[in-house]
Formats: structure tokens, C-alpha cells, sequence
């Protein structure tokens, strides 16, 4: 998959072309408004990711222009403000997303994940992890076949780890993922347990390998060779 | 008390005691004029009497008992000094039935080597007929003043003071809101041109400060969210790294911190933009349902928590408010409930069209509860709350005038938001 960053700070830029190199998307970036305007003008890519605030003008103007010449691309907003002015505006202007910072790499993965497959329409939705399948659009999960009855919160946690492989997701960020900033308050996540629990059990009795692994005093790991 | 009113008053105060001085004043120059009148009358009678002698009538056996002129004519037995005595007396007045203070004067001449004494008295003007008649001319000045003063009182307040009256009004309607300052209108008096000038300077100058105040803490709180994203990035990817539990332990504790810091610039940005009243449309936000599907999505975490909610909702309350305030103040108010709670403890929620009440179980304070309400103020240990949440509640609360008040009672702490005014 073929991204393009627009992001004018260096680090961050760096943070994202890190976690995302490694799961093998082709990441190229873009520093400034003209940069971000040539390229998109130029190439075509897959998912398109917008920094709002970007030297030499706004990254809504370069959402309006790609929208123009590339309506397919997946667009996901990534801003500093917490503006609900920028979010509507920009989601008016065809955004598929919106993030704000500071997000979570895997957040951020996972919703890249979700942009995507939504551009795709040959039966791109379904995402195969080794015997498990996951249809995105149905929602439905099998195991070699056999279906798995999930919760929505249960499906949420296989798309997101299956989004995720092999990183280590700490408790925070998966509960952030599945309920948002609630959890912001609460001390305790053991709650999480439960689900992951849950989750494993009903995949193993279905006939899958365990894949989710416990990484002590961390969170949990969703391992695949 | 209105400057007019203050100013008149002290008029008239200032006008009372200058005239109670005239009419002393008064008094002893108009006695002493009639006085004066009296004795040049009496001299003159003296002196034509001693005339009247010298032409040599006999004057001394006719004393005269006409009461007009009590004139009384000794001849002594030797020469005497020419002189003349003045002296006050009291005289029996007959029809009148009382002493009558008099002037008596007495004169000693030489007629024709022999001397004389001639005695000549009369009725004083009384003080006390002068005293009433200076009071009561005082009192005609007194009352011609007093209705001066008011009448001129209102039209200096309603003519003079006009520009004043405006400036104020100008300064009553001024919000830093509008970013507009007050503009300076010229006008005939100095005075309230300089005042005119000051406001115009001094609003423009609230106004400059108060943007860059509020740009300032925006632009803070935006900046820091890039940094923290770095910061957020760089654990992360540090956790995807062959890292020992020890050191994943590290990691995660730096995480939860960014998160908190994090939290801690966005509460900051908000109550910044609530004091700034940035949030002022209102709308008709349903109550009822914005509780009744929170106590829904935060279904899990109270089961989780052991905890039980008992909420007695009226249908359909709703409240003039900016819908993302109202989300807010409920959002806050409950999340109090759940994290100050205890295990297995209980939330009550009651709501009605006049108030919200929220009671939940939990440790009692340790600190007062006037504190509760202020920034950073944290009743417990806990490292992450950031103690804001209170604060916010407080800043909307005012914002919309409700009263809100809390009680800790039997091991229930209760918020009360009362909507009326």
C-alpha cells in the first residue's frame, strides 16, 4: 500500500514513516503545502494523510485539491486542534477520518486500515489472518470456515489486533481504541481481561490457534508468523 | 445616593449655615442701626430742650407726663459737667402688662450758670421682633434656594450629564466578547471628554490583551499536542523493540504520563475558552436523553466496577445550553461519580425540570468543600485525576447562572445543580 504523509514536523513524521514502514507500506511524505500539492498532483496513492497546519497554506486546501483530481484516495486528517470546525469542515470536504494529536501509532494503524479497505471493492473486505477471516463488511468472522459469534466489542478487538500484528498493544491504547476517551478517568483496566478472555476462548473453541499473547505488567501481543 | 442628589445636599447644607451667619449678622447690624436711630432721635429732644431753656422758659416745674415723650427736667443746685449717660433699662408698661426694655438717656447742661438734668427715655425695638423677622426673610431665601437647587439639580443631571450617563451605559454593554472597544465621542464638557478618552484607551487595551491572552493559551495548548504526539510515537515505537518487562514497565508508566499531560493542556484549553465565553449559542438540549445514553455507553464500567446506578429521570427535561457544555457538564459530573467511588458502591442520579442531583458513595473529604470547586484542588491521592474536572463543572454552572452545591452526608457526597436562576 502506497501512503503519503503531509506532516510538517519532523519527528512525527519520522514516529509514522517508522510504524508503518515496518508493516511494509511504501511511505513517502510531504513538508509543505507546494511539496504536498506537486506530489498529489503527480502520483497517486492509496491513503493520503493530512496535517491541517502545514507551511505555505492549509492541508484542507490540498484535501480539496486531491479530492479534485483523485476522489478514490482515502484521506484521514490528522490535527493539533480539537476543532470541531476543522473536523466538520474537513470531513464535509471528503475526508474519510479524522484524528487528533496526540494519537496512538496502532490508532492511527488501525484507522488507516479502516480508510483503506473502505476504498477497496473487490472483495478486499475480507482479511485473512492465516484461518481466521474476518469480513469487514458483514461482519462476520470464521474460523476454517466455521463462524464465530463475537460481540461488537469482541470484533472490534480481533480487527484491531489483526491491524496490529505483532506489536505489543499496551492496555491503554486498545481500551482507548474500543471505547474511546472514557477511559481516560478510569484507573482500572482490568475490565479488558474479560473481553480478551472471551475473545480467545470463543476463537479456540472454533478451532484457531491462540495468537494472543499476554505480555506481563503490558498488555497483549497478537502474534502471527 | 445619585451625585445630584449628594451635590444639592450639600448645597443646601452649605447654604443653611451660611444663612444662619447672615441672620446673625443681620440681627446685630439692623439693632444696632435702630439703635442708633433711637439715640440721634433722643439727643436731638435733649438738644432742643436745652435750646428751650436757654430762651428761658421754664421747663422745670412742667415735667412732662406726656407718655410720648417722658421727658423728665431736674434743675440741680450746682453746675455740672455737660454730659451724657445712655443706659438700658426695663420700663412697666401698661398696656402691654409687662417691663418693656426701654433706652433711657440722660443728658446734664448748664443753662445760664444753673444745672440741669434732663431725662429722656423710650421703647427699644424688642430682638425679639427683629429675630422673627430675619428668620423669617431667611427662611424665604431658604425655600427660593432650596427649589433653585432642585430644579437646577435636574437639569444638570438630565442635560449636563448626559455624555456621562451614555459613556456609562457604553461601559455597562461592553464584553470583551465582542472585541470592540468603546469609542470616544467629543463632546462640550473636558471633563467627560478625558473620561471618553480613557475608556476608549483603557477598552482597547482589554481588548488587545484579551486576544492575545486567549490566542496565547490557545496556541499553547495546540503546540503542545504536537510534541506530545512525538513523545507518544517514541514509546511506542520504543515498546515494538526487544524490551525487558522492567523496561516496558517504564515505557508504560512515561505513557500514561504524556496521556495525563495531554488531558491536562486540553482541560486548561477549555476552561480557558469557557471563561472567555466562547461557548454562548444555546439550544434546547435534552437532559434525559443525553443522561439516559450516557448511563448506557459507561454501562460497562459500572458493571465492572461493581457499582450500581439507581437514576430517576423526569422525560424529557431540557435546558437552554451549548450542547457540547451540557455533554460536558454531564460527561464530568458522572465521571466524578465513578471514580470517586468505592467498591461495590452506588450512584444516584435524580432529575427534574427545577434540578440535577447526583449522589454517589464514597471516602469522606479531607479537605473543605468550598476547595472542591477551585483548580487543582484534589481530595484524593490519586495521580490521575488532574483536578480540573470540579473546576470546569463550576465555570459552566456559573456561566448559565445555576446554582450548584454539594453535601457529604451518611458516606453520599451530593452535587446538586439547581436551574433556576
Amino acid at each position: 500500500m502506497k501512503l503519503l504523509i503531509i506532516e510538517d514536523n519532523e519527528d512525527l513524521l519520522q514516529n509514522i514513516q517508522t510504524y508503518l514502514k515496518r508493516e511494509g507500506y511504501i511511505c513517502e511524505s510531504a513538508k509543505s503545502y507546494s511539496a504536498a500539492f506537486d506530489k498529489v498532483m503527480s502520483y497517486t496513492y492509496d491513503v493520503v494523510l493530512i496535517d491541517i497546519m502545514i507551511p505555505g497554506g492549509s492541508g484542507l486546501q490540498v484535501l480539496r485539491e486531491l479530492k479534485s483530481v483523485n476522489p478514490e484516495t482515502g484521506t484521514i486528517i490528522i490535527s493539533a486542534k480539537n476543532a470541531l470546525d476543522d473536523k466538520v469542515e474537513g470531513l464535509e470536504l471528503g475526508a474519510d477520518d479524522y484524528i487528533t494529536k496526540p494519537f496512538q501509532l496502532p490508532e492511527l494503524h488501525a484507522r488507516i486500515k479502516a480508510v483503506n479497505r473502505r476504498q477497496q471493492r473487490d472483495g478486499k473486505e475480507i482479511i485473512n489472518v492465516n484461518e481466521i477471516s474476518i469480513n469487514t463488511k458483514t461482519m462476520e468472522v470464521t474460523v476454517d470456515g466455521n463462524p464465530v459469534n463475537l460481540t461488537p466489542k469482541e470484533y472490534e478487538l480481533l480487527l484491531y489486533f489483526s491491524s496490529n500484528k505483532n506489536h505489543v498493544l499496551s492496555k491503554q491504547t486498545i481500551a482507548e481504541h474500543l471505547w474511546g476517551d472514557y477511559v481516560d478517568h478510569l484507573e482500572n483496566l482490568d475490565f479488558l481481561y474479560q473481553h480478551i478472555k472471551n475473545l480467545r476462548k470463543k476463537l479456540e473453541n472454533a478451532g484457531a490457534d491462540d495468537y494472543i499473547e499476554s505480555v506481563y505488567g503490558i498488555g497483549y501481543k497478537f502474534k502471527v508468523h | 445616593m445619585k451625585l445630584i442628589t449628594k451635590f444639592v445636599l450639600i448645597y443646601l447644607t452649605v447654604t443653611i449655615i451660611v444663612l444662619g451667619i447672615a441672620g446673625f449678622v443681620s440681627y446685630h447690624i439692623i439693632k444696632g442701626e435702630l439703635d442708633n436711630e433711637l439715640k440721634w432721635r433722643f439727643l436731638d429732644r435733649i438738644e432742643r430742650v436745652t435750646y428751650l431753656l436757654e430762651q428761658g422758659e421754664n421747663l422745670e416745674s412742667t415735667v412732662q407726663d406726656d407718655d410720648d415723650t417722658n421727658l423728665k427736667i431736674v434743675a440741680l443746685p450746682n453746675r455740672v459737667e455737660p454730659d451724657v449717660e445712655i443706659r438700658d433699662t426695663l420700663v412697666w408698661h401698661d398696656r402691654l402688662q409687662q417691663r418693656e426694655p426701654n433706652l433711657k438717656m440722660v443728658a446734664y447742661r448748664n443753662v445760664d450758670g444753673s444745672g440741669y438734668r434732663i431725662t429722656t427715655y423710650g421703647a427699644l425695638v424688642e430682638s425679639d421682633d427683629i429675630t422673627e423677622a430675619v428668620i423669617q426673610i431667611l427662611l424665604w431665601i431658604l425655600g427660593l434656594q432650596v427649589i433653585g437647587a432642585v430644579g437646577v439639580g435636574f437639569i444638570v443631571s438630565n442635560r449636563l450629564f448626559k455624555p456621562f450617563r451614555k459613556t456609562l451605559k457604553q461601559i455597562k454593554n461592553f464584553t470583551l466578547k465582542d472585541k470592540k472597544p468603546i469609542t470616544a465621542e467629543e463632546t462640550s464638557v473636558s471633563e467627560f471628554d478625558d473620561l471618553n478618552k480613557f475608556v476608549e484607551e483603557m477598552t482597547s487595551k482589554a481588548v488587545s490583551d484579551y486576544k492575545n491572552l486567549k490566542e496565547f493559551a490557545e496556541n499553547a495548548s495546540h503546540e503542545l499536542q504536537t510534541p506530545l504526539s512525538i513523545i507518544k510515537g517514541k514509546l511506542e515505537l520504543l515498546t515494538q523493540t526487544d524490551l525487558s518487562t522492567e523496561q516496558y514497565k517504564f515505557v508504560e508508566d512515561s505513557q500514561r504520563s504524556v496521556k495525563k499531560l495531554s488531558r491536562l493542556s486540553e482541560s486548561l484549553a477549555l476552561l480557558t475558552k469557557i471563561e472567555n465565553h466562547e461557548f454562548t449559542e444555546t439550544k434546547e438540549v435534552n437532559l434525559s436523553e443525553l443522561i439516559t445514553e450516557s448511563i448506557q455507553s459507561f454501562d460497562e464500567f459500572i458493571a465492572l466496577n461493581g457499582l450500581t446506578v439507581e437514576a430517576e429521570v423526569e422525560d424529557d427535561v431540557t435546558v437552554q445550553m451549548h450542547p457540547v457544555l451540557a455533554d460536558i457538564l454531564w460527561t464530568n459530573l458522572f465521571q466524578n461519580a465513578i471514580k470517586h467511588n468505592v467498591k461495590e458502591g452506588s450512584i444516584d442520579i435524580s432529575l427534574n425540570s427545577q434540578r440535577l442531583r447526583i449522589s454517589n458513595t464514597g471516602d469522606p473529604l479531607s479537605s473543605t468543600p468550598e476547595e472542591l470547586f477551585q483548580r487543582f484542588k484534589k481530595d484524593s491521592v490519586d495521580s490521575n485525576s488532574i483536578g480540573l474536572g470540579l473546576a470546569i463543572i463550576k465555570r459552566i454552572v456559573d456561566q448559565y447562572h445555576y446554582t450548584i452545591s454539594y453535601t457529604h452526608k451518611d458516606g453520599w457526597h451530593t452535587i446538586n445543580i439547581d436551574f433556576q436562576h
